[in-house]
């Protein structure tokens, strides 16, 4: 196990130096020039600091050379200042990163355990209306804009009924309550756009399992059918549902990101357009790694998941 | 006769498991194996499963490297040859496979299937393309119409009797059969042999038939090897190999074939155990194991193909002695 | 030979039979032919209804509805159901040409890294599992972001509206080709093993020969599927690029453009954001129906 965690942290460290690498190339494509940028966004930049930042961004050096400087640099700690806000990457980026991890791992848990809810009422009513409302349900997941549905919620919600904000973060003194309050509509539209896929998984992977031969000897002992649902089913149809919950992290990003920015969710999700739109370099390229580095996070966890619900599964890799 | 085809000391090996940690291991599929086909003439190779035979056909067929020895066409080293060359010999040398299912493309039809040598090699055009694969239809006992039809609407003898088709299409000399009755039902078996007998009569065609069906060898071969784990432990004619086998092994798979209305029991030992693997073959005689005339030598030394009669070569150190 | 059918019949008459047979696929792709005929021909209605989806009209802003426009004026006086049919045109074909792109890109690949297998098939999957690991719109983003001078195109070009459409096009292709080579991939991988590719070689087949004749169509039906599925996923990104501000820009309009100050105008003329995004949901849902009943049809045991 730990040799496990160690090669794929590994891994998963070279990855991301790779991507770092092409994400540095890619940003140095947008448009403006990053000096002049750059040096306005210290208050206190110094003539060193004007050269620190010329070796890292002086396009008159070729890519690698200012690539490596800045991760130099960034291994230090020292990643930069963001341009329009006049602070330190870092300073911005964790407790956006918190905001983002509150939306993301409550829209995750919540829509995973729905997700599978559905799905297993579907695979055991197959072919029965409830089968076919949970499918519609599931299509209209999967095929829905989730910007548009994050608008609709606004309409119904905040304008003519009035329940709940539009959006904006918490302010300070408003508390739980508070939090709870701004948390519902954003949540509510990323988990109402995440179920589609997972309950379609979900129910296709009950189904393959519950047409296996021991779930009908189980049947043929008499054991209840909720008990052979959580006892022997469940487990077993999860597994293929993990693997797809693994791949979805970027997807359930992608989505978070266009939430965060309707519903003004102060998150990396929102930090990431402002940052892009807003030719502010350092802070794009800082928060695009910081949130490719939780998706190879969050894979190296599903795949930990994956070998707990599977027996069968060596961490070591090799698959029966 | 001369050679058609002849594997000069051909092994075949596969590496196996290894990663980035782990050192590869080689496993010897075929070791060292000198055959010859002549024109006109039916070679068989016998064995268990596990013995080597397909790989051995891949590599005939240039499907599976060779990790030491040669095969040469004709006298000319394969390995060495121009591209023209190689095209030629392919052209001449067909290959019929086991599975019936697996050796025909689900989406295409008959008759592409059957041209598609004709295709490869440039061979006519349209329209005597279209006669020729009339002609084998009708040469494999197929009625004409199953030239527009799909494999999935065959039975399994009756596609075989398509691939025989798409094997003699580009008119080759040596036809490779690798268990080409094995996946079929006892009934068809027969069927299907007889048509080789048939077709072999009819173009003079040299048939390389690999097979563990002893019965079906003993009515097409000429000559017979046998493999035991890579290794030709005895070769000879038909006749000598069936009739005074040499090699304990060769005995043994005789003893234990089934005989329907062959009168001629050989006594001696039946054959025990199972082949071990080849991964971890046993050291000397890879057959001493199961051999109950094993000695010391046998496990220590391997031995060498040596005739024990004239053109019948056993690879034993205590060859059985006639007996009738 | 009693057990030859009588007619023959190929692989695809059997599903182009099953196709027939369900009812959600016909729908689905009635609705997508519907809603193409109907967006392509928005200057024939706004010919009929004399009507503009383009020229503004500042004195009829949020006009309602009424004979000739039957939706009503958006906030620049346009005429509100030609506007949606012309944004239809772009997001659509985007759809259709993206998820072409990618399936052409990802076929190519796939059956490469498959038919190759050792170093070239290693290399590929290590770049594929790297783009599938990246999130991908905030790289869409910055991909619809780029400054092209920099990559050497002039300012002209890169303000026409073609450019704008292509660059589209071009970026959801390079995102989206890794699902359709790991599919041709894993087929290749096992089709290559068979024994009518094995018979193929031994006749001195060229690799494009066993590629082209024996494993391409063999494998194509995921492809098929993965490509129509994926349409609905590039109309998607589109509309949400373009929403973002970075994808289609105006004077060309798409659904996700027309939802761009949707947000702002929530409360005062709420059908102007309903409407692009309700017709997106129809397309895609209407592309998904059609994408699952093709998969029905060509492996019927997925159902």
């Amino acid at each position: 196990m730990i040799r496990f965690l160690a090669t794929r942290s590994l891994g998963a460290l070279v990855t991301l130096l790779v991507k770092s690498f092409v994400i540095f190339a890619l940003i140095g494509l947008m448009p403006g020039d990053p000096l002049d940028m750059l040096t306005q966004a210290n208050p206190d930049a110094t003539p060193e600091d004007v050269a620190k930042l010329r070796a890292i961004y002086g396009v008159d050096q070729p890519i690698g050379a200012r690539w490596w400087t800045w991760l130099i640099q960034a291994l230090q700690g020292d990643f930069g200042y963001s341009r329009a806000q006049h602070r330190p990457v870092l300073e911005i980026i964790l407790p956006a990163l918190g905001n983002t991890l509150i939306l993301m791992g409550l829209a995750f848990v919540i829509s995973t355990i729905i997700a599978v809810f559905l799905g297993t009422i579907a695979a055991t009513r197959r072919g029965r209306a409830i089968d076919r409302v949970i499918n519609l349900i599931a299509y209209t997941g999967i095929s829905v804009p989730s910007f548009w549905l994050a608008l609709v919620m606004i309409y119904v919600f905040a304008v003519r009924l009035g329940w709940l904000p539009a959006g904006g973060m918490p302010q300070t003194g408003e508390g739980l309550h508070g939090w709870l309050v701004r948390l519902t509509l954003p949540l509510l539209t990323l988990v109402m756009v995440e179920i589609g896929g997972l309950t379609r998984y979900a129910r296709s992977s009950m189904l393959e399992v519950l047409g296996q031969d021991y779930i009908r000897t189980a049947r043929a002992k008499g054991i209840s059918t909720p008990r052979l649902l959580f006892r022997h089913a469940l487990r077993n149809a999860m597994i293929p549902v993990a693997t797809i919950i693994a791949l979805g992290f970027g997807h359930l990003f992608s989505g978070a990101l266009l939430i965060e920015n309707i519903f003004a969710w102060r998150g990396m999700g929102r930090l990431i357009l402002e940052a892009i739109m807003g030719n502010d370099y350092n802070l794009a390229l800082v928060c695009l790694l910081f949130t490719t580095a939780m998706i190879l996070v969050a894979n190296i966890l599903a795949d930990l998941a994956y070998s707990w619900l599977d027996p069968r599964i060596s961490l070591g890799g090799r698959r029966r | 006769m001369s050679a058609l085809i002849a594997s000069d000391g051909v092994s075949v090996r596969f590496a196996s498991g290894g990663g980035l940690f782990r050192s590869r291991r080689f496993v010897r599929a075929v070791s060292d194996i000198s055959l010859t086909l002549s024109a006109g003439e039916t070679l068989a190779l016998v064995g268990e499963s596990g013995s080597g035979k397909t790989s051995f056909a891949r590599a005939l067929l240039g499907l599976a490297p060779i990790s030491a020895g040669a095969v040469r066409y004709r006298g000319q080293d394969v390995a060495a040859m121009s591209r023209a060359a190689r095209q030629a010999m392919r052209r001449e040398v067909q290959v019929v496979f086991q599975d019936p299912f697996g050796s025909l493309d689900p989406r295409l039809a008959v008759s592409d299937i059957i041209a598609e040598p004709l295709r490869i090699h440039g061979i006519g055009d349209r329209a005597s393309r279209v006669a020729r694969i009339a002609a084998l239809l009708d040469m494999v006992g197929l009625p004409r119409d199953a030239a527009s039809r799909y494999p999935h609407q065959f039975s399994g003898g009756q596609r075989q009797r398509i691939a025989i088709a798409r094997a003699l299409a580009p008119e080759p000399r040596v036809i490779i059969a690798d268990e080409p009755l094995s996946a079929l039902d006892v009934s068809i078996q027969s069927q299907i042999l007889n048509l080789f007998v048939e077709l072999r009569e009819r173009t003079g065609i040299a048939l390389f038939l690999i097979s563990h069906d002893l019965a079906a060898v003993h009515h097409l071969a000429d000559r017979v090897a046998a493999l035991y784990l890579g290794r030709i432990v005895e070769l000879g004619p038909r006749d000598a190999i069936y009739e005074r086998p040499a090699h304990p092994y060769t005995q043994a798979l005789l003893g234990s074939a089934p005989r329907i209305g062959q009168g001629k029991r050989i006594p001696g030992q039946a054959l025990t155990g199972e082949i071990p693997s080849p991964l971890a073959p046993p050291p000397g005689c890879h057959f001493h194991p199961r051999c109950k005339l094993a000695s010391e030598l046998c496990r220590v030394e391997a031995p060498r193909l040596a005739e024990v009669a004239p053109d019948h070569l056993a690879a034993c150190h205590h060859p059985l002695r006639d007996h009738a | 030979m009693s057990d030859l059918l009588d007619r023959p019949v190929s692989i695809w008459a059997l599903r182009r039979r099953r196709l027939a047979d369900d009812p959600a696929a016909l729908l689905g792709l009635g609705m997508l032919v519907t809603l193409l005929a109907l967006c392509y021909a928005a200057p024939v209605f706004e010919a009929w209804l004399d009507v503009s989806a383009t020229e503004t009209d500042l004195l009829s802003r949020f006009d309602p509805p009424d004979a000739t426009h039957w939706l009503g004026r958006d906030d620049a006086g346009r005429d509100v159901f030609t506007r949606l049919l012309l944004g239809g045109q772009t997001s659509l074909s985007i759809g259709l040409l993206g998820a072409l792109g990618a399936s052409l890109v990802g076929t190519l690949i796939g059956a490469v890294a498959g038919y190759a297998r050792g170093r070239t098939d290693m290399v590929l999957m290590r770049i594929t599992d790297g783009i599938i690991s990246l999130p991908t719109l905030p790289l869409l983003i910055i991909l619809a972001a780029l400054d092209l001078t920099k990559l050497g195109f002039t300012q002209d070009f890169i303000r026409s509206g073609a450019a704008g459409y292509w660059r589209i096009v071009v970026i959801v292709t390079l995102l989206g080709w890794t699902g359709v080579a790991r599919l041709v991939r894993a087929s290749t991988l096992a089709l290559a093993e068979r024994e009518f590719v094995l018979a193929a070689r031994a006749q001195g087949a060229s690799a494009w020969w066993i590629l082209r004749v024996h494993i391409l169509p063999n494998a194509i039906s995921p492809v098929i599927v993965a490509t129509t599925l994926a349409m609905g996923r590039v109309i998607l990104a589109e509309s949400a690029l373009s929403f973002l501000g970075v994808g289609i820009q105006p004077p060309q309009t798409s659904w996700g453009s027309m939802l761009t100050n949707a947000q702002d105008l929530i409360s005062t003329a709420p059908e102007l954001a309903i409407y692009p995004g309700g017709l997106i949901l129809v397309a895609v849902i209407a592309v998904n129906f059609f994408g699952d009943g093709l998969q029905a049809a060509f492996d019927p045991k997925s159902k």
